[in-house]
């Protein structure tokens, strides 16, 4: 049997907010495949974007397991946590995370100066990777010069930089009018085709469409597509 | 991450909040100005007291005394007359404590043997009155009697003849000839000019007195066979002329003879090889029970008087500096606070710990290292602007008061501003320190929220 390209094993991450203890996720069993689309679902607070978080190297689980592509995340130390965001992950956020002094090439750059790659490259690789978002006439503009959907392009372009083999993108229509964010679907449809693995957290049920996996979370657990429908109708 | 990259990413970021960034540098401008122009100042005043101090005397002399030691007083006479004073120690050269240690041949022999002395010359006074005569005119003069026959080893040189002394001539400094005066001059006469005195007969007119307090006169002619440059110092004045020539006169004077075995010399100038053996020598010859004054250590208690003064004068322009520290402590703590999320995107991206603790810290440093470099523009104008305004109004002074105008008055050595430089860079670097360890340790997916 092939190893599956995420396996999470009795993940748990818990927070303390005042005096109380919130079980973001509690006892998560996960695996997912090579070149999945994986639609992750659930209410606010359900702890999907804690579990996208983890995924991505980007905090510590309280306990359990997570590998990715066979690398243990929640044994990494920090820089090798850095390292594995810098060559396995590229991030999509709701509210794209451009830096707005810089202009769209030099946004989708970024990454790559931590890479080491230089300035020449850097600047070629933004252009292909922009043209292929279909922003090759934006390159020199600033954020606040492109629209939310453009923005979000930018963001997908600068995510591809380091030709990373895992996708994870949070919300990212969530900030979008209904036909940017059918285009930036299909942009992460066609990331997925070129063979990434995508995992996409989202309230949104047109992602579905695309899935190739579906993961439901309620308050920490994940649970089957029914349990989750049943509780959504309540 | 690459430091081309780091220091453009730096730059960049600077220039993106070019106001606060300036704002924040104005407060190391004056601090850095401030260390630049006030340790300037301090560097200046030094070097214009030792452009003074080097006219007190050669450096590499050193002058010793003999030391008439701690001996017993005992009062001869007594009664309220108020006796003669002398010591009950004998003249002789033993060590034996608060014995007196005369200058003696013997003694000039020991000075000899310390390593690093080049030269020992015993030197005397004239005893008595003198009254120089040249023609009609007359004057009165500083007579030292030398214990070597060229002037040159106690750095001294001619503008006019040699500096060799031979029996029954004399070697003058260039201020005497302005000494002499028309003792017959009328009130609306003219003053008569300095007479040339090189290769001229000098009288000199000896006067003592004897037991009855009538003048005696002895009247000798010596030929001046060189006239010195000036020193600014004690040999301008005065006239110098063998030992054994002023011995005899001193003997003449006194009535009695003068053994020098027995009574020792009053003076003996000890000249060194380097200037930098003198104080050693100065304290091997005081530990010899003698006692030795070298203008060095004189000009080493003021060098480090004005040493602190630059402390001082550094430390206030520090003060301003420190002041400034705080100000790009707190300018960077807002910016980390601004860019919390940057810092969080920037993680998400792959940059480790360091790599954004060098961008932060570097963007304090860049901060320092902008205001030091416009301290140091601002600094060395202000310098060179007040040297020529002092300068203009320093030689007024001297003009009117008379004596030489300083050269400088504030003065930059090459290493300050390099040095205030690197300064005004590691003071924006510690106070980056903090805020830049802060943006380093941020958890990620905290920083990636933060609102």
């Amino acid at each position: 049997m092939q190893t599956p390209f995420i396996r999470i094993s009795n993940l748990t991450k818990h927070f303390q907010m005042g005096g109380t203890t919130v079980r973001a996720l509690d006892g998560v069993d996960l695996d997912i495949p090579q070149k999945s689309f994986t639609v992750v679902m659930g209410p606010s607070g359900s702890g999907k974007s804690t579990l996208l978080y983890l995924l991505g190297g980007l905090d510590r689980p309280t306990s359990g397991q997570i590998a990715v592509n066979g690398l243990r995340l929640d044994e990494m130390d920090e820089n090798k946590l850095a390292l594995f965001r810098r060559q396995t992950v590229g991030f999509m956020f709701q509210s794209f995370n451009l830096i707005q002094s810089m202009t769209a090439e030099e946004n989708v750059g970024f990454p790559m100066q931590f890479a080491g790659i230089p300035s020449k490259e850097r600047t070629r690789r933004s252009k292909v990777l922009l043209e292929q978002v279909g922003l090759a006439d934006r390159g020199g503009h600033k954020p606040s010069e492109l629209s939310g959907g453009q923005q979000q392009r930018v963001a997908a372009a600068r995510a591809l930089v380091n030709n990373p083999n895992l996708i994870l993108a949070d919300e990212p229509t969530g900030n979008l009018d209904t036909t940017s964010g059918i285009g930036i679907m299909q942009l992460l449809a066609d990331l997925h085709q070129s063979g990434r693995a995508v995992l996409v957290v989202t309230h949104d049920p047109r992602m579905v469409r695309f899935a190739t996996h579906k993961v439901f979370l309620l308050d920490g657990k994940v649970v089957s597509e029914t349990e989750y429908r049943a509780a959504s109708l309540e | 991450m690459k430091l081309l990259d780091i220091v453009r990413l730096i730059f960049g970021n600077l220039n993106r909040r070019k106001g606060r960034v300036s704002l924040t540098a104005v407060g190391v401008v004056i601090g850095t100005a401030a260390v630049v122009i006030l340790v300037s100042l301090a560097i200046g005043l030094q070097k214009n007291a030792n452009e003074q101090l080097y006219g007190i005397g050669d450096l590499t002399q050193i002058q010793v005394s003999p030391s008439y030691g701690q001996g017993e007083v005992v009062y001869s006479g007594g009664g309220g007359g108020g006796g003669s004073k002398s010591t009950s120690a004998s003249a002789s050269s033993s060590s034996a404590p608060g014995a007196p240690k005369l200058l003696t041949n013997k003694a000039l022999e020991d000075l000899s043997a310390i390593p690093g002395v080049m030269a020992v010359i015993p030197r005397d006074y004239m005893m008595g009155g003198l009254t120089l005569k040249y023609h009609r005119l007359e004057s009165g003069s500083n007579v030292i009697g030398i214990g070597t026959d060229d002037l040159s080893s106690l750095g001294l040189e001619a503008t006019q003849g040699g500096v060799v002394l031979a029996h029954g001539t004399v070697i003058i400094g260039p201020m005497v000839a302005s000494n002499f005066y028309d003792p017959n001059q009328r009130p609306g006469q003219q003053t008569p000019a300095a007479p040339d005195l090189y290769d001229q007969q000098l009288t000199f007119v000896f006067i003592k007195y004897d037991q009855n307090g009538n003048e005696v006169h002895k009247t000798l002619t010596y030929r001046v066979s060189g006239v010195l440059a000036q020193t600014q110092g004690e040999s301008d004045w005065s006239i110098y002329m063998q030992l054994d020539d002023l011995k005899v006169l001193n003997e003449w004077a006194m009535g009695r003879r003068i053994n020098y075995n027995k009574d020792g010399y009053s003076l003996v100038i000890v000249k060194v090889d380097n200037v930098n053996n003198v104080l050693d020598i100065t304290d091997q010859i005081t530990a010899m029970g003698y006692q030795a004054y070298t203008p060095q250590s004189f000009v080493k208690g003021i060098n480090n008087f004005y040493l602190v003064l630059q402390i001082i004068f550094g430390g206030v322009g520090a003060i301003a500096l420190l002041v400034a520290a705080i100000g790009i402590a707190n300018t960077m703590a807002m910016a980390i606070l601004e860019r919390t999320r940057e810092i969080g995107l920037m993680k998400a991206v792959g940059a480790t710990n360091r790599d954004v603790l060098s961008i932060f810290l570097g963007e304090a440093a860049g901060i320092g290292f902008l205001g030091g470099l416009g301290g140091v523009l601002i600094g060395w104008l202000a310098g060179y602007g007040i040297n020529v305004i002092a300068l203009v109004y320093l030689a007024q002074q001297s003009a009117s008061q008379g004596g030489t105008p300083p050269s400088v008055a504030v003065s930059t050595p090459a290493w300050l501003p390099v040095f205030a430089l690197v300064f005004a860079t590691l003071i924006g670097l510690a106070s980056g320190l903090y805020p830049a360890l802060r943006a380093a340790t941020l958890v990620p997916v905290q920083a990636l929220k933060y609102e």
